[in-house]
């Protein structure tokens, strides 16, 4: 296997509910990503499927357990260093893409890049412009969300996540906003751009043909990260006569 | 392509960059919540600018009663009660006088004279003052209808004077340009040409006096009456008062009658100690106005910007799962107040500066107002400096708020 892009070890996390009751979210994940893998997780809603995600981006702590990155243990890095290091590092599709209100497709492509130094800050509108012609929206530059399709936020969203080139892209069904054939598309340009870059490509969903586009695979149940058998899946799904995981 | 480490200029230029971004996009709402801010401004502006041309009005009008600053008044009195001999006296003050070169200098006879008048009501005793043509210099007078009294008024054969507007509408307000006359009995028989008329010091004011030169009265009356009593002011520069005044008290004393007792002291509202503190109270008062004005603008903006920071929650999540610190976030908010106040703000004092600049809106404001003075750089630095301030203040509240915004949530918000 090549070098461990970001680890979780025995990761734990549980929240205190308003009645003072402690809520187990993750229990014991152990998961490895290394540079230009692709996992899928799949999972019921309420699962844990997101706030695995949001441990692996850096954007919540765990309880117990510890979250590595270049094999570095992330728990002594304050929060600014956190930040910087996401930045660098992780770039987020979200379902409802999340895109700035107001801004043009271009703006809300330069805003992981306006947090940058370097190249990266001071071409930000070359390389901007560049990442949303290769997916396909280089006509499209001044058109604010409001005057974009479903498809076509998410593509802007797809270039914002990949812009700054980071090292691992968190998915976070990336389709569930978008019809099949749509997200069928999205998904083909989010393998292909992360291919292109390298990057280790994490997806959450309950779309199991989206998840079988991953070469590894796992579910969530209950807080319990498990290798998935997405045959078995499908037959279930199929039995139960829907596509989704049942 | 690859991120610097260390030093360097992106943060500021980005987060710059940021607040005039958001400032672009919510143009509207910015604009709606800054009116305040501008209209603040722009009143603290002017309570400055019009403290400082009251500051002068004040001023030039307390020059006509006292002499601009800094004039010396010499008094001359007889310890034992005899005449005095004023003609004596005038030539001693003009030997001291040429060893000081003064600009100007003034005779002055009020409230003492008074000249037979041929009113329409028949021939009445009108109030006359007396004085050189430099009184009018000293004293900033200003007239609403024809010109001040001049030196060589003191040479022509029919000596010209100034009346009072409330005598000039007694007489009918006959305008100068129909050269009217007044006629005078007695000593003073004769025709005198009608050749400025002063204003007013209110609707209330019903003075009647003539103003004549000390020359020109002389000429036809020989002498002053006994019960006259002659004053002299010397207009000399503010900075050497202090040291001169003492020398030329004494200078002016030596060779003097002993008979007579000589006072010199200075008139103008300078050497008044009250003057600087009731200046100074009216700009306290009218600043603290504004201040309160200024207060209110601010708290709109800081409820306007909370509203906006609601709304803004899910963005600034988004922000920071792309890499924006707490830091980043908290200053670009407070940016985007500071940046988005002081526009507005110098707005605000750009359009004072317009208004106040008009020659029109200045003589409408400050009725008499001579040497208006250029807009005062302080009212303008005082609201530049304002709006800076309160936009910081007001800036951060939102800005505190941005930075307790947590990023899992903010992005599901």
């Amino acid at each position: 296997m090549t070098e461990s892009l970001v680890a979780l070890r025995d990761v734990s996390k549980s929240v205190r509910l308003p009645d003072d009751s402690m809520l187990q979210i993750l229990r014991g994940v152990d998961l490895e990503v290394a540079a230009g893998d692709h996992v899928s997780i799949v999972g019921r809603s309420g699962s844990g499927k997101t706030t695995l995600l949001n441990i692996l981006g850096l954007l919540d702590a765990p309880t117990e357990g510890e979250v590595l990155v270049g094999g570095e243990s992330t728990a002594r890095l304050g929060a600014g260093a956190l930040d910087r290091l996401r930045g660098r590092q992780v770039g987020f599709v979200f379902q409802q893409f999340n895109l700035l209100a107001g801004r043009s497709a271009l703006d809300n492509v330069i805003v992981p890049l306006s947090y940058a130094t370097g190249a990266y800050f001071w071409q930000r509108k070359q390389l901007a412009t560049e990442m949303l012609e290769r997916v396909g929206l280089g006509h499209r530059l001044t058109s604010t969300p409001d005057q974009l399709s479903g498809g076509e936020q998410q593509r802007v969203a797809i270039a914002r996540a990949l812009v700054r080139k980071p090292r691992l892209i968190l998915a976070d069904e990336p389709t569930g906003a978008l019809d099949l054939d749509t997200g069928a598309t999205i998904m083909s340009l989010l393998d292909e751009v992360a291919a292109e870059s390298g990057a280790a490509l994490v997806t959450i969903t309950h779309d199991l043909h989206v998840a079988a586009r991953a070469r590894r695979h796992y579910r969530l149940d209950a807080g319990v990260l498990q290798v998935a058998d997405l045959d078995r899946a499908f037959a279930a799904s199929t039995l139960a006569g829907g596509e989704g995981l049942a | 392509m690859s991120e610097r480490r260390g030093f360097s200029a992106a943060p500021l230029v980005g987060a710059l960059s940021d607040a005039w971004n958001e400032i672009r996009v919510h143009r509207l709402r910015v604009l709606l919540s800054l009116i305040g801010i501008g209209v603040a401004v722009a009143a603290l502006t002017a309570v400055v600018a019009i403290g400082e041309y009251q500051k002068q009005l004040t001023a030039e009008q307390s020059d006509r009663y006292g002499g601009r600053v800094a004039t010396l008044t010499m008094n001359v009195g007889s310890s034992d009660g005899s005449p005095i001999d004023w003609a004596k006296l005038d030539a001693h003050v003009e030997r001291v006088s040429e060893r000081y070169s003064f600009s100007r200098t003034s005779r002055l006879v009020d409230g003492t004279v008074n000249s037979p008048v041929q009113m329409p009501e028949g021939v009445t005793p009108v109030l006359t003052r007396l004085y050189d043509a430099d009184y009018a210099v000293i004293h900033r007078m200003t007239v609403i209808e024809g010109r001040t009294l001049q030196a060589s008024d003191a040479e022509l054969l029919a000596p010209p004077v100034v009346i009072t507007e409330y005598m000039w509408e007694l007489l009918g307000s006959v305008p100068l340009s129909a050269r009217p006359t007044l006629t005078m009995t007695g000593d003073l028989a004769g025709t005198y040409p009608i050749v400025g008329v002063l204003p007013k010091e209110g609707v209330w004011d019903t003075n009647v006096r003539v103003d004549m030169l000390y020359d020109s009265y002389l000429a036809r009356a020989g002498a002053l009456p006994n019960e006259a009593s002659v004053w002299r002011e010397f207009w000399v520069p503010p900075e050497i008062v202090n040291d001169l005044a003492p020398v030329l008290a004494m200078d002016l004393r030596a060779g003097l009658d002993p008979s007579l007792e000589l006072s010199l002291s200075r008139s103008d509202w300078a050497s008044q100690p009250g003057y600087a503190d009731s200046a100074l109270v009216f700009q306290l008062v009218s600043g603290a106005i504004a201040g309160l004005v200024l207060l209110l603008g601010a708290l709109s903006l800081v409820n306007v910007q909370l509203v906006a920071m609601r709304q803004r929650i899910r963005e600034i999540g988004v922000r920071r799962s792309f890499g924006a610190t707490s830091g980043r976030v908290f200053t670009s908010v407070l940016l985007e107040n500071l940046v988005a106040t002081t526009v507005a703000g110098v707005v605000g004092i750009m359009l004072v500066v317009l208004i106040m600049r008009s020659e029109w809106v200045v003589d409408a404001m400050f009725q008499g107002l001579q040497d208006t003075p250029p807009f005062p750089f302080g009212a303008a630095l005082a609201g530049l400096i304002a709006s800076v301030v309160v936009g910081a203040l007001a800036g951060v509240i939102p800005a505190l708020v941005a930075l307790r915004v947590k990023v899992i949530d903010a992005i599901r918000f």
